[in-house]
């Protein structure tokens, strides 16, 4: 991928999650599309009002789950019945009862562990640069009191001068422009 | 910008609204139309099954419903000394059903009497003063016989009669102070609200502490005993999370319900309904992780005073109502509960609820059922046993008619609670 020159996008910052919110959502509403909300705990209605869709992290955590259990089932199974029989006072060596512990087990453990990588590799993480940190007010408040809506450039909507101006409307703290 | 200013009023009239007798009087004619049902099959148990039984069930199924309307009203005043304790938004919903739950425990003393003047035909300890006489002529096993005798001090309807009245009055003391001193709470302005936020949890966790202890002895003796020579240890834990999944289940139907007009339609937002889901959730798997933990330990074991219970519950096609027990209990609320989307549809969390509490009675019938000879190790079909249909029905419908006769006879809101500003805020997606 070539080097990205210009500008990435326009970034306003709001003092209440519901002023972000719904400026979100007036702009979703008159047609921008390539926009994104930033903020310090999970927002679900910003997800919401930006036109978020389902993503695949269910179903990773799902699969990780049932293959998680499948496995350990499968090796208790294997050692017991083929590997390394045992009579275990008269029981039969196939002894489900005692499977499911260890199986269940690691059905959590691989569903959480495929939840939380799955998510972060969805999110294209681990990323060493992102534009949006050379915006001063965004590096220091966006994991503690403040909230921003970044419009793209993307969008093919996307003119500096329209865009700002459309921000300004909504009432933010400060509009800044960032560079890639 | 005002976003904050446009938080919900309240309307002026807080009682549950009218629709709520509408409930009373169905759950009456339903309750009408399943004793009618209950009697009839009776009768033909009695006179067209091989073994004339046809009373016997009606006493078996109706301590089934005994659990059932025990669980609701004593699960009940439970959950809400726990919301006292953890606090939380929960309470505000939650509170008034709860305490509608609690105030109906004078109908559960009454179904108790049942089993009290019919302690014979249910508890083999009761049958038997003479066990060795018994064992002699064939009636009981030399296992049966030495528990009964050995167990005769806890075992016998003196103990049964006064332990379950102490119960009672423990569980009437408590239902009747947090009843009084809410509706006290009422009265009062929001200043004084940290003050009965405190007493409230003064009272509520000794009150959890006490009645662990009640229920444990109450569902040993009108349950477990019914078979004198099993016993274990997680028994009254079983019965107690059981409850929490009936109660939670139960409240949650109440305030869907409730929500198609105010106050709930205000109060219950999506957020607190999906909250409530996840809490049902919890139960769930608490509820699986003891079964199967008192069963896997069991099963280790294999000891013969232990390992018969179980085999009496699976052998001779029990094995088919385990394992549906095993899908009603946990499969289906279990993966029906782990989607968002159920959990925030109204609809579908009710339909989820409802097969929730049916669940707990399908299990009370694998609990209840192979506790008799004719019943141990041979699933069978009789007219008797269509009673597990019919008597809990009828006795839970009745209950349910009483439970809307409280819940109609105070505000549904508490106004000083601490929560309140906050869930009438509207939820951003509705800003």
């Amino acid at each position: 991928m070539p080097a990205r020159e210009g500008i990435y996008g326009l970034l306003a910052e709001f003092e209440t999650p519901g002023d972000l919110v719904r400026a979100a959502r007036q702009s979703y509403q008159d047609g921008w599309r390539r926009l994104d909300c930033y903020t310090p705990f999970p927002l679900e209605e910003a997800a919401e009002a930006i036109g978020f869709h389902r993503d695949k992290v269910p179903l990773l955590c799902l699969l990780g789950g049932l293959l998680g259990g499948a496995a350990m089932f499968g090796l208790e199974t294997w050692i017991s019945v083929i590997a390394f029989p045992i009579n275990v006072a008269g029981r039969p060596t196939y002894s489900w009862p005692a499977f499911i512990v260890p199986a269940y087990e690691w059905t959590i453990l691989w569903a959480g562990l495929s939840a939380a990588f799955g998510m972060l590799a969805l999110c294209g993480l681990p990323s060493l640069y992102h534009p949006l940190f050379n915006a001063p007010n965004f590096r220091d408040g966006a994991t503690t009191d403040k909230f921003f809506l970044c419009l793209e450039a993307l969008d093919p909507k996307f003119d500096v001068a329209e865009a700002r101006a459309y921000l300004e409307t909504m009432g933010p703290v400060s509009v800044v422009e960032v560079e890639y | 910008m005002a976003y904050d200013a446009h938080g919900k009023g309240l309307p002026a009239d807080l009682g549950a609204p009218a629709f709520v007798d509408g409930w009373r009087n169905r759950a009456i004619l339903v309750g009408l139309i399943f004793s009618a049902i209950a009697v009839v099959l009776a009768f033909m148990g009695q006179s067209l099954d091989p073994e004339h039984l046809g009373w016997d069930h009606f006493l078996r199924a109706w301590v089934l419903g005994l659990m059932l309307t025990f669980g609701f009203a004593v699960g009940g005043q439970a959950l809400l000394m726990v919301q006292y304790c953890s606090g939380g938004k929960y309470g505000l919903l939650l509170r008034r059903p709860l305490e509608a739950m609690s105030g109906t425990l004078l109908l559960v003393v009454l179904y108790w009497l049942v089993p009290v003047i019919f302690m014979r035909r249910l508890y083999l300890w009761a049958k038997f003063s003479d066990a060795e006489a018994a064992f002699k002529a064939g009636l009981i096993t030399q296992m049966q016989e030495h528990c009964i005798e050995f167990k005769r001090p806890m075992l016998n309807p003196a103990d049964y009669i006064w332990v379950s009245l102490v119960c009672f009055a423990i569980w009437a003391y408590y239902a009747w102070r947090l009843n009084a001193l809410s509706l006290k709470r009422d009265a009062e302005g929001s200043e004084r609200t940290p003050y009965w936020i405190k007493k409230f949890e003064n009272i509520s966790g000794i009150g959890i502490v006490i009645y662990a202890l009640t229920m444990t002895a109450v569902s040993i003796y009108w349950v477990m005993s019914m078979d004198v020579t099993w016993f274990s240890t997680v028994y009254g834990l079983l019965y107690l999370v059981e409850q929490g999944f009936q109660v939670l289940a139960f409240a949650i139907i109440v305030a869907i319900a409730l929500s198609k007009a105010e106050p709930f339609k205000t109060l219950l937002r999506q957020r607190e309904q999906h909250d409530l889901g996840k809490l049902a959730f919890a139960f769930v798997m608490l509820n699986i992780y003891l079964n199967f933990g008192q069963f896997l330990i069991i099963w280790s074991g294999n000891l013969p005073n232990e390992i018969n219970w179980y085999l009496d519950r699976i052998r001779g096609h029990w094995g088919v109502i385990i394992t549906l027990d095993f899908i009603f209990h946990w499969l289906v609320p279990f993966t029906m509960l782990l989607s968002r989307d159920i959990k925030r549809n109204k609809k579908r969390l009710t339909r989820v609820c409802q097969f929730m509490v049916f669940a707990v009675a399908f299990n009370q019938f694998w609990l209840i059922e192979p506790n008799f000879k004719d019943a141990a190790r041979n699933l069978h079909f009789s007219w008797g046993i269509l009673e597990y249909a019919a008597v809990p029905v009828a006795m839970t419908a009745f209950w349910v008619a009483y439970f809307c006769i409280k819940l109609r006879s105070r505000p549904l809101v508490q106004v000083n609670d601490p929560h309140l500003k906050e869930i009438l805020e509207p939820e951003h997606a509705h800003a």
